[in-house]
């Protein structure tokens, strides 16, 4: 579904190469942590599979359900299902959360050649969704993310996932700023999502989130790169020895 | 000071007034002089053919909500296409201003409304500009709303062609009594649109008011509101939508001379392209009017680097027990909103469209009737869709 092949990645207007030789393969229906210290990349690299303008590839390419992921606007992409949770949701005053949510929905559909969502059938799917999620109705009459917790901001990008129904998940840092209740609410609402043809990759800095979002594939991004990967056992081992040995490693 | 200066065509016209420079520091951002780059001869006639007054009137964002609509075509009332209501000549006289001035010497027609009761059904004051020769149309209004009662007055202007619109409106609203004023500036493209509204409040009224200017190559907008009744609230609210080279600029005074009164002034202002929108506005609170709480915020949305938008608040503060303050900020869109909305699936145009109704949005909230309301916010979006572009 996601090939990623020795991405290099440099902030438009610095010269510093955030990105160094990036190569990551995900198939349908897997799940892949990465996990790795402040500064290693990770956000950037969020950021870049979801086409955030400051920066520059400068070498690799990311290929997406065959596509040239990179050649496509951020619209063109979410249309055609990649999906990022931001770890810092944007705030969106005077753009009630449901009525957000029904112009996402139908631009995706637009896009795809789909007929909008009748508004009943709208209504209906949100309720259902943002009842599993804990989210009321006045959050969803509230502007998008304005005055919302750091635990109700991260819970309306799941409820805007959950609606969505992308094939590609990135969330980053979802956990962050959450308290383990919180954290729960969070988690079920990604597993239940998951899917044979629907592939998650979970950028966090802790270890404690995949406890509850188990992943298939745990790898550890430092300075740029992937420095190595295993199964789940590795989140482990990371949070035992923490990530000195691996910054070490590749000084 | 006094400078010799050759009269302009304009000024010649209106038999040798003078128009405002740019000196009087009121005015340092409209110089009339050259603005009106030709002469607008005050009383004019045009032959009005029936079917442009017919869809000039239809035009009105407000066509199908107000109850009681008085038409006035050309400056002139038209009772054909009123109905419910009489426009009767004003005879008051308003100066000491440059556009009060002219409208003094040209104004022959208004509407005269007392309001009684409490109604939410609206009045419309509809002023329409048929296409004909350059010309100045001027009117005059006033409107008084009766101790207790509850009104709502649309003014809305519309036109096509060559003219300047000079309108003048005194509202006065009496004790405990509460007015909401919807002011829909949708002049022809070509026009010159000047205005100045007054508005006098007796203690406990309640006055909500919404300007929308998005017609006329050249506004200018003058409000005075003074609270002269201890105990009023005002809420003064405006939106531009502009573009091309569109050039709006709104005055506004709000006059604590009582104690215990609240003001609140809104305006939210989109610029397109060379388009250049003004705010400035002055709150006075004079020495006994202790426990004002006054509050004043203009902010600019530039959609193009060659838009601009001028803010000048002032405040003048001669009581000591008071809040008040004031706000003012001019951006274009917030790039972080934008990649938001365009990672959730919404294309750029669509992305900003959203934005922008978002913006302005909040000075809409001031309206508390729905169906104006709403009005407005199609009326918005229309504009938007109009001006969508790619990138």
């Amino acid at each position: 579904m996601l090939d990623i092949d020795n991405l290099h990645v440099k902030l438009a207007d610095e010269d510093r190469e955030i990105i160094r030789g990036l190569t990551l393969s995900v198939k349908p229906g897997e799940v892949h942590a990465i996990m790795g210290p402040n500064g290693s990349g990770k956000s950037t690299l969020s950021y870049v599979l979801a086409g955030r303008e400051g920066y520059e590839v400068t070498q690799g390419s990311v290929t997406y359900k065959g596509e040239d992921l990179l050649a496509l606007e951020p619209d063109q992409r979410a249309a055609r299902g990649v999906f990022l949770a931001f770890q810092y949701p944007i705030e969106i005053p005077g753009v009630a959360t449901m009525q957000f949510l029904k112009v996402a929905l139908n631009a995706q559909r637009k896009a795809r050649g789909a007929k909008e969502l009748l508004t009943p059938d709208f209504m209906r799917l949100v309720k259902d969704r943002s009842a599993k999620l804990g989210i009321s109705q006045d959050m969803l009459k509230r502007p998008v993310n304005v005055g919302f917790s750091g635990g109700e901001k991260k819970r309306a990008e799941i409820l805007q996932m959950a609606v969505l129904e992308p094939s590609l998940c990135i969330l980053d840092e979802t956990d962050s700023g959450l308290d383990i209740d919180a954290l729960r609410v969070v988690a079920d609402g990604v597993n239940a999502l998951r899917s044979p043809d629907r592939a998650m990759v979970v950028i966090t800095h802790y270890q404690r989130l995949l406890d509850y979002i188990v992943p298939d594939h745990v790898h550890v991004l430092s300075k740029g790169r992937i420095v190595k990967s295993g199964d789940r056992h590795l989140a482990l081992e990371l949070e035992e020895k923490g990530y000195a040995e691996f910054e070490k490693e590749e000084a | 000071m006094t400078t010799a200066v050759a009269r302009t065509a304009a000024e010649e016209a209106y038999g040798g007034a003078l128009l405002p420079n740019p000196r009087l520091e009121d005015w340092k951002w409209t110089n009339l002089r050259t603005l009106i780059d030709r002469p607008f001869p005050p009383r004019r006639a045009v032959e009005a053919r029936p079917a442009d007054v017919a869809r000039l009137v239809a035009a009105s964002p407000f066509a199908a909500i107000a109850a009681t609509r008085l038409v006035f075509v050309n400056g002139r009332y038209d009772a054909a296409h009123s109905r419910l209501a009489n426009g009767s000549v004003v005879a008051t006289k308003l100066t000491g201003e440059p556009i009060l001035d002219m409208n003094a010497s040209f104004a022959d027609d208004g509407a005269q409304l007392s309001l009684t009761g409490t109604t939410d059904l609206p009045v419309e004051m509809v002023f329409v500009a048929t296409a004909g020769e350059a010309r100045t149309i001027a009117t005059r209004n006033v409107i008084e709303v009766a101790a207790g009662a509850a009104a709502t007055v649309i003014e809305t202007y519309l036109g096509e062609g060559d003219y300047l619109a000079n309108s003048v409106g005194e509202y006065r609203v009496g004790r405990a009594a509460r007015l909401d004023r919807v002011k829909a500036e949708c002049e022809g493209p070509a026009a010159l649109h000047l205005s100045h509204t007054q508005v006098t409040l007796a203690d406990g009224a309640n006055f909500r008011d919404f300007t929308l200017t998005s017609g006329a190559r050249v506004s200018r907008q003058n409000g005075t509101c003074v609270f002269a009744g201890a105990g009023a609230e005002a809420k003064i609210s405006g939106a531009y939508l502009l573009g091309g080279r569109q050039h709006a600029d709104t005055r506004l005074v709000v006059d604590h001379a009582v104690p215990r009164c609240v003001s609140r002034e809104l305006f939210k202002c989109v610029m397109d392209d060379q388009a250049r929108g003004i705010f400035q506005g002055k709150v006075i609170v004079r020495p006994h009017a202790q426990k004002t709480d006054g509050k004043q915020s203009s902010h600019g949305l530039l959609l193009s680097e060659t838009a601009e938008f001028d803010a000048k608040p002032e405040l003048e503060i001669f009581a000591d027990d008071v809040v008040c303050g004031h706000g003012a900020t001019s951006g274009d869109l917030d790039h972080d909103q934008l990649f938001y909305l365009m990672s959730r699936g919404l294309p750029t145009a669509e992305a900003k469209s959203l934005l922008i109704a978002a913006f302005v949005g909040e000075a809409f909230d001031t309206i508390a009737h729905d169906g104006l309301r709403e009005a407005l916010g199609a009326f918005a979006a229309g504009w938007l869709t109009s001006h969508r572009r790619g990138n």
